[in-house]
């Protein structure tokens, strides 16, 4: 296998392109998300003060609902996004975009492009756009979205963000039908070479489990209340308030949430009501960054 | 050139976007050409026809003849007053390069003033039509609409080029998308993304032919014509055909630009799958077309539509990564399928009791309660087993938390039925929970076993009274719960199996399940569903004034609902009958005399026959009490409906007997009161059958 189209040279690739179009390159935010959304250099950015902002970054998801103990060859509850977020949209951002495939091997021309409406919403962050999946040959390798509103606020001017799925776009260059056989370096086996499934077929056998079945409800929900005290602490003071802090809470509420979900403790009436409690702990921390909590 | 056509020109518009849904895009089509229409009419601007074209990111008009020049117009302009002095209306004529003779004197509010007519030349067409470019982006309305980067304007996706040629020349223009963002008009657009290319329209009459040589056909008919000649022609070979499916169609035309269609195979392995399964998998997440063999069995094959140029290279890929997709689909739903299979109905149910049906109306397992109960009450009537009716009850909405179900929730109730079979249910039981959702719309099929049609109605039942007794009923456009469908798929079950039970006896079990004892609420849901019936009706009868007759009786709620119908198409039969014209006129002989007397109910009224001084009266005293035990007799069955009509007809010599030789409006008010009582019940005991008054002609 060539060295070429490993996971992390796709990953270093994207990097590179989209460092060359003028984002900062940042890290993966240090709390367990469920999307690269998440990371306040789009939820918060967006929103100010700065009009321009270009940011790209690696972000680990989680999502406890769609451990299958290793498994399923499609699903992980623990996988990896790559995010671009860029603002004001480029008037070519969807040229960009197909440049970026060219980039890490996957030439458009050779292969069935389509941009299929896909409105996304997140009714945690309060945070909607307008949008498409990208499918290639039918495989859905990307989320392409204009951000309209964040924390129920407006996106003013509008930002594009660009999700590449890393695992599914990986899959599809090396022609994988399995997630756990990627070629991750692009190293012979023969020479100490690691696939996915080397780095990370026990960590979902163990988080599955314990997403599923061990897990300490009653101490996940009092930690969500916690954290649901902290945020509304640190924005008490109209004058003296912390918002990134505060929203570093909500983060974490927003995960203990999936978590208590995928434990099925939280029955659909509940749900709502969660649903809106991390919501207010967003929209409060996006008001407070952006100097308007008093308003 | 003659006049006429220098004075005409053609003209193009396109708006060129980014990706648009492609469930917008034939609106969008009637959406431009009607505000378009409307901005020249407006303007007094003719033309002679137009054509409209889209694709996901071409929006385009070209109307063909338009007038080069606006007509001019003629306006009426005021001087000054009559008794200006003279100085003024020298001024006024100067200043107008006017003739006394060219003004006339009108007499207004505020007195006599000079008028004058004049004429205001029509502006040239390509003046103006930068006005009404922008009239019609801003004028455009979208389902769902975005701004980008610093635009204001909302459109479905980004707006990157506008092309206005008029006579093949770029009209001079732009539009105000954003605060001091603009989008010039020009004469280029742009190419199938492949080619990646700017393209010159230099003729109009060309436009279509050039995008098509760059790979983007412009009409959806055209799309589609291709993506069923091809199909048509690939399938034909192997002796297969296409599953037909419309809606898909029509979905996949908005999502290519220039169809490529392709076949792929599905591995052997997931055709043990229920075909249902295999063909939602491949539509819901893929917008793949199923295949099947003349016999209409699933093949393990699956049709596609590329938006790309046929390649042989490019083809064998894009076929090859859309199988390693499809494979991953599938391989989840076996996935899904084993662990379903292991699973039991039991462990479902309990599930159920952590999923709520609706705040307030409990869990989905006190639904099936509620269900599995009121079955035992319809079980009889509907000539089912009535522990057959209770087991499918109980078990019709298991497969609600089974994963499959969770995965695609188009597969509720035909899963369970799987399921069901599987778990060697009895098979009327499997049956009727597969079909018990139908009929999904107006147009769906309805169940076709007893037990199904039981299961469905009472499933709706249950729902429509539910939301009915939280007050959830729909208003105006709005009915988010689907109530409206709901109650007329009741209706159409009901009428379908001609079961013999009043809107009374269909509702009461359900309210009871509820607690629910208020006589408003059930008031609402019987006219509701009266309204439901009117409807249905409404789709098969031209005599809607026979259907509201028999409907507006005061005890419909009563009269069990196949005798609704019997006696509906009765009256229909006799319309044309001579004597019944002449009962209907009777009737409403009668009905007029009571109309200008005010009742204050409509209890028996007192009527003494010893008042009586006439043999008509006694007879008609008769009739009313003859035809009201006889409609008590008669009225519930359904054959009998032409014999009550049959006696009524009888009546007509009595009738015309009382009218021709008793006075109703008799001096002794004892004499008039009784009449008017007797003719009242009499009329109040016909009305019991149909209230004929409402019977045209």
């Amino acid at each position: 296998m060539s060295v070429n189209n490993s996971f992390q040279k796709i990953i270093t690739s994207l990097q590179s392109f989209w460092i060359d179009q003028g984002c900062v390159l940042l890290q993966p935010y240090d709390l367990e998300v469920g999307a690269g959304t998440f990371h306040p250099a789009t939820v918060l950015r967006v929103l100010g003060p700065d009009p321009i902002w270009k940011a790209a970054y690696v972000q680990p998801c989680r999502r406890p609902t769609d451990g299958r103990y290793g498994e399923n060859p499609n699903r992980l509850q623990h996988y990896y996004q790559f995010q671009v977020i860029i603002q004001p949209s480029p008037e070519d951002i969807q040229n960009l975009y197909l440049e970026s495939l060219k980039f890490i091997g996957l030439n458009p021309n050779d292969h069935d492009i389509r941009f299929v409406e896909d409105d996304w919403e997140s009714p945690t962050l309060g945070a909607a756009g307008l949008g498409w999946e990208i499918w290639c040959d039918g495989m859905e390798i990307s989320q392409f979205t204009y951000f309209q509103q964040v924390g129920g606020i407006e996106v003013k001017p509008v930002a594009s963000e660009i999700t590449y799925g890393l695992e599914r776009l990986a899959m599809f260059i090396q022609k994988i039908e399995n997630v756990y056989d990627l070629d991750w370096d692009g190293i012979d086996k023969k020479k100490g070479g690691k696939t996915y499934g080397d780095i990370f077929l026990q960590q979902e056998k163990e988080f599955s489990k314990y997403n599923f079945e061990k897990s300490q409800t009653s101490s996940l929900f009092k930690q969500f209340n916690d954290a649901e005290t902290e945020c509304k602490n640190l924005l008490n003071d109209k004058k003296n308030f912390l918002a990134l802090p505060a929203y570093h809470q909500c983060i974490k509420a927003s995960h203990l949430f999936n978590l208590l979900d995928a434990r099925g403790v939280i029955s659909v009436s509940e749900r709502q009501s969660y649903i809106l409690r991390v919501r207010n702990m967003a929209r409060s921390s996006c008001l407070a960054w952006m100097g308007k909590l008093n308003e | 050139m003659n006049n006429m056509e220098k004075s005409r020109g053609n003209l193009l518009l396109e708006f060129f976007s980014e990706e648009i849904p492609a469930r917008m895009q034939l609106n969008s089509e009637i959406q431009l050409q009607n505000l378009f229409v409307k901005s020249l009419t407006k303007r007094d601007i003719a033309f002679e026809s137009f054509k409209t074209f889209s694709s996901p990111r071409h929006l385009s008009i070209i109307i063909k003849s338009i007038e080069l020049e606006q007509k001019d117009q003629e306006i009426e302009k005021r001087g000054p007053r009559f008794d200006a002095n003279q100085k003024a209306i020298d001024g006024y004529l100067k200043s107008n390069q006017l003739k006394i003779d060219e003004t006339i004197i009108k007499e207004t509010n505020n007195g006599k003033f000079y008028f004058h007519s004049q004429k205001i030349k029509g502006q040239k067409t390509y003046e103006i039509l930068p006005d009404i470019i922008n009239e019609i982006v801003n004028g455009f309305v979208w389902p769902k609409s975005q701004r980008w980067a610093n635009t204001d304007l909302k459109w479905a996706r980004p707006l990157r080029n506008i092309v206005l040629l008029l006579n093949n020349d770029v009209v001079k223009g732009e539009v105000e998308i954003g605060k001091n963002v603009f989008l010039k008009f020009t004469n280029s657009t742009f190419a199938h993304r492949y080619l990646d290319k700017k393209i010159v329209i230099n003729k109009i009459e060309n436009y279509e032919q050039l995008l098509e040589e760059n790979f983007v056909i412009l009409d959806r008919n055209k799309r589609l014509e291709k993506i069923i000649n091809d199909a048509t022609y690939l399938l034909d070979k192997e002796k297969l055909k296409l599953v037909n499916d419309k809606s898909l169609l029509e979905e996949v035309v908005g999502l290519v630009e220039y169809p490529n269609v392709l076949i792929g195979s599905i591995s052997k392995e997931f055709m043990k799958l229920p075909r249902e399964v295999l063909s939602t998998a491949m539509r819901v997440h893929q917008k793949y077309f199923s295949i099947t063999d003349k016999e209409n069995n699933l093949e393990s094959k699956f049709l596609f539509v590329a938006n790309s140029i046929k390649e042989k290279d490019r083809d064998f890929r894009v076929i090859e990564g859309n199988e390693r997709v499809l494979k991953a689909r599938l391989s989840d739903a076996s996935y899904f399928f084993e662990n379903d299979i292991s699973n039991t109905f039991e462990n479902w149910n309990k599930k159920l009791k952590h999923v709520l049906f609706y705040e307030s109306l409990g869990s989905l397992h006190d639904k099936i309660i509620r269900m599995a109960n009121i079955s035992q009450i319809f079980a009889k009537g509907f000539g089912v087993k009535s522990e057959l009716a209770k087991q499918a009850a109980i078990l019709s909405k298991a497969d609600l938390v089974s994963e499959m179900v969770m995965e695609f929730p188009e597969l509720q109730g035909i899963m369970g039925g799987y399921y069901a079979k599987i778990k060697n249910e009895h098979e009327e039981v499997t049956k009727a929970i597969f079909e018990h959702y139908k009929p999904k719309g107006v147009s769906d099929d309805l169940p076709e076993t007893k037990l199904g049609s039981l299961l469905s109605m009472i499933d709706k039942i249950d729902t429509l009274v539910g939301f009915f007794s939280i007050g959830k009923k729909p208003t105006g456009s709005k009915d988010p719960f689907a109530l409206r469908r709901n109650s007329l798929s009741i209706v159409q079950i009901f009428i379908n199996f001609k079961f013999n039970l009043s809107l009374n006896e269909l509702l009461e079990p359900s309210l009871k399940e509820y607690s629910c004892s208020s006589q408003s609420i059930k008031q609402n849901l019987i006219d509701f569903m009266i309204d439901k019936l009117k409807y249905v009706f409404s789709n098969t009868s031209n005599r809607m004034d026979v259907v509201n007759s028999v409907l507006n009786t005061k005890i419909i709620n009563d009269i069990p609902i196949k005798i609704i119908l019997s006696r509906t198409n009765s009256i229909i039969k006799f319309t044309k009958n001579n004597d019944f014209k002449i009962f209907l006129a009777n009737y409403k002989r009668i009905n007029n005399i009571l109309k200008s007397e005010k009742f204050s109910n409509d209890a028996v009224l007192q009527v003494n026959t010893k008042v009586f001084d006439t043999i008509e009266e006694q007879n008609i005293y008769n009739l009313s009490n003859t035809f009201s035990k006889e409609i008590i007799k008669k009225g519930v069955c359904e054959k009998s409906q032409d014999i009550l009509i049959t006696y009524l007809i009888k009546m007509n010599a009595s009738i015309s007997l009382f009218f021709d030789n008793v006075i109703v409006n008799h001096n002794d008010s004892k004499v008039r009161v009784n009449r008017l009582n007797l003719l009242k019940n009499f009329h109040n005991s016909i009305s019991k059958f149909s209230k004929f008054e409402l019977i045209e002609n």
